[in-house]
């Protein structure tokens, strides 16, 4: 009876905690107006086609290298939202992205299960993880207009979160519908299906070889259907990437790489890998190797190392001491922690053209997760050990924690920063002094007009009227 | 005992978090919470490089061919100053700036080329000069000229 009594109350007290980190979280999301860049040609394109079918057909030979249909589908039905209800466009688009936050901080909740005080003391460190790292924030900030990479961080959540519980007969069900809608939108919605199969390998309860079939069907259909409809890879060149400390663009990487690109995709794994587990290198670029040269480092790049290392220290440690022996020996934290961990080191792979930090999205979800899980065990050992090393176990995770936590803080930071700069990017379209660049087409104008003066509408507040040392503790 | 104090110093920083959070949180209904919309004058907002903000006042009403106080801190360091916008531009280095308020209403004379053009001589930004030297080239008179951002008690 006590037991349930402190299971509820600590799982209430998880969730007031999510909530309270969360709002304020969401609200500086929604300030952010619609982007320009990315978002404003999907959207006239959404909204000049004649049909949702034609739109379909033809977002399929928008690109060689991309099979995004339902980035242009979910752009349209948005838009109809929008003209049915009355909202401003900036409510539906910006109320979809808050709502993909919303989804993702509610299935880490029910992922991570708070049930006692040792889970709740472990949530206050792996919550924090969650949001401060540097992945989670770059998946904040993009949008296509829609947030693909959020759509498929909520899609592979979901699917852990499903292998979690018993199996069920509708499971390989839902889960080839969220792999169908992640890779709709995105390429990594792929990450859906290495998510089923790394729970699957682990054995989780959930997933069984039913859904591991229908899944790898499903992914293998797609990939036929890629290569039905012409659509290729994209090749080292197509993108900007990191390489040491310089960032190239994409005609400098296909220069300088095109002729070794087995060493290139290496570094690029390895550096998706290690960006994970240690913040560095960000999209490729080692900030460390920068402040070498300029003979300056700014707190941050330390602050961002130093709480990766701990607490991939910290996942090591797990690692070792509870993965060794074999898998039927494992319990059901064990299986959830090699199944999140092979999703995150899976997750590198996708890096292997070019190193963006939204592309390892999904990994820093369940980087997040192994936290949780990592840290029960060494929370419940406390009381075990002798007071010199409990409280040295203690000042580590303290300081761990303090570190990420403040890195949440400027997740704030970064999206007052980046709704002022897309706000002002507004005003640089339809300028007074450049009408003749105004769209022809009526119809475009009115849609432009329209998301610019709703745009210039969203107040933000000027990175001069926040702290003059955010930028050095918050952005690298 | 001991158990139960380790682990309220492991949760503090993010329970610390989360009341931070709370009155953040408080103050979103009235307009408040963490780093909210800046009040600004039109000039404040060319200051900060707030385009946008100044485009939306001059859509509602405001003219930009009036000064308006700038708190000190944005353009000048321990005093506050009266400055036209497009002065205010010119101060903060921006040529953005400068552009949009000329496609948007602001008028610059001879009078006020000539302040400007002295402004961008104190406060140098190459992008600035070549839109005002395209208006009047060579160099300008700055001789016993007082500048908009100059302290003026």
């Amino acid at each position: 009876m006590i037991q349930v009594t402190g299971r509820s109350r600590a799982t209430l007290l998880s969730l007031v905690i999510a909530a309270l980190i969360t709002i304020p979280l969401a609200d500086g999301l929604y300030r952010v107006p619609i982007q320009v860049s990315d978002s404003l040609e999907p959207i006239v394109v959404a909204q000049k086609a004649d049909s949702t079918l034609s739109l379909l057909k033809s977002s399929i030979t928008f690109s060689p290298t991309t099979f995004r249909p339902s980035r242009y589908l979910q752009a349209r039905w948005l838009l109809q939202v929008a003209d049915k209800t009355g909202l401003t466009y900036n409510a539906v688009f910006r109320g979809v992205h808050v709502a993909l936050l919303l989804l993702l901080v509610l299935l880490f909740l029910l992922a991570v299960r708070v049930r006692d005080w040792t889970d709740l003391v472990a949530f206050t460190v792996a919550f924090p993880v969650l949001i401060g790292i540097h992945t989670f924030v770059a998946m904040l900030l993009e949008a296509f207009p829609v947030n693909h990479y959020a759509e498929v961080g909520v899609c592979a959540l979901a699917v852990f979160v499903l292998a979690q519980r018993p199996p069920r007969w509708f499971i390989p069900i839902v889960v080839c519908a969220v792999l169908a809608l992640a890779l709709s939108v995105i390429e990594s919605g792929a990450m859906v299906w290495v998510t089923a199969i790394c729970c699957a390998a682990a054995g989780m309860p959930g997933i069984k070889r039913s859904t591991v079939v229908a899944t790898t069907v499903m992914f293998a259909a797609y990939l036929v259907l890629r290569y039905a409809l012409g659509i290729v890879s994209p090749g080292i060149g197509a993108h900007g990437s990191g390489f040491g400390a310089t960032f190239y663009s994409a005609e400098e990487v296909a220069q300088r790489f095109d002729a070794h690109p087995a060493a290139f995709m290496l570094y690029n794994v390895t550096g998706g890998l290690a960006s994970l587990l240690f913040a560095e290198p960000r999209n490729g670029v080692y900030s460390l190797l920068v402040a070498w040269r300029a003979r300056e480092i700014h707190p941050v790049v330390l602050i961002n190392i130093l709480s990766s290392l701990a607490t991939t220290a910290l996942l090591a440690w797990y690692a070792v001491t509870r993965l060794g022996t074999k898998r039927s020996a494992w319990s059901e934290a064990d299986r959830a922690f090699g199944a999140s961990a092979a999703v995150f080191l899976i997750n590198a792979l996708l890096t292997a053209v070019y190193i963006k930090d939204e592309i390892i999205s999904v990994g820093g979800l369940f980087y997040a997760m192994c936290t949780f899980i990592a840290m029960r065990p060494l929370i419940e050992s406390l009381p075990r050990r002798s007071a010199a090393v409990a409280f040295l176990i203690t000042f580590f995770l303290a300081a761990d924690a303090g570190l990420w936590t403040f890195r949440v803080a400027g997740v704030h930071y970064q999206l007052r920063y980046d709704a002022f700069k897309i706000r002002n990017d507004w005003v640089e379209v339809l300028r007074e002094d450049k009408q003749d660049d105004w769209p022809h087409d009526r119809r475009e104008l009115a849609l432009t007009r329209r998301l610019r003066g709703e745009a210039l509408e969203r107040r933000t507040t000027s990175p001069s009227f926040m702290p003059r040392w955010g930028d050095r503790y918050w952005v690298e | 005992m001991g158990g139960v104090i380790h682990r309220l110093i492991i949760a503090t920083p993010c329970a610390a978090l989360a009341l931070l959070g709370a009155w953040w949180s408080v103050g979103l209904p009235t307009g408040g919470g963490l780093w909210p919309p800046d009040d600004v004058t039109l000039a404040e907002a060319v200051a900060t490089r707030n385009n946008a903000e100044a485009l939306r006042l001059i859509q509602r009403g405001a003219d930009p061919n009036r000064a308006s106080p700038v708190r000190e801190g944005l353009l000048t360091n321990g005093y506050d100053v009266i400055v036209l916008p497009v002065e205010a531009a010119v101060a903060a280095q921006r040529a953005d700036s400068v552009r949009m308020l000329l496609a948007n209403g602001a008028s610059v004379d001879d009078r006020e080329l000539r302040v400007l053009r002295c402004l961008e001589r104190a406060r140098r930004d190459s992008g600035v000069r070549e839109i005002l030297d395209a208006r009047a080239p060579g160099e300008p008179d700055c001789n016993d000229l007082r500048l908009p951002t100059d302290r003026t008690r």
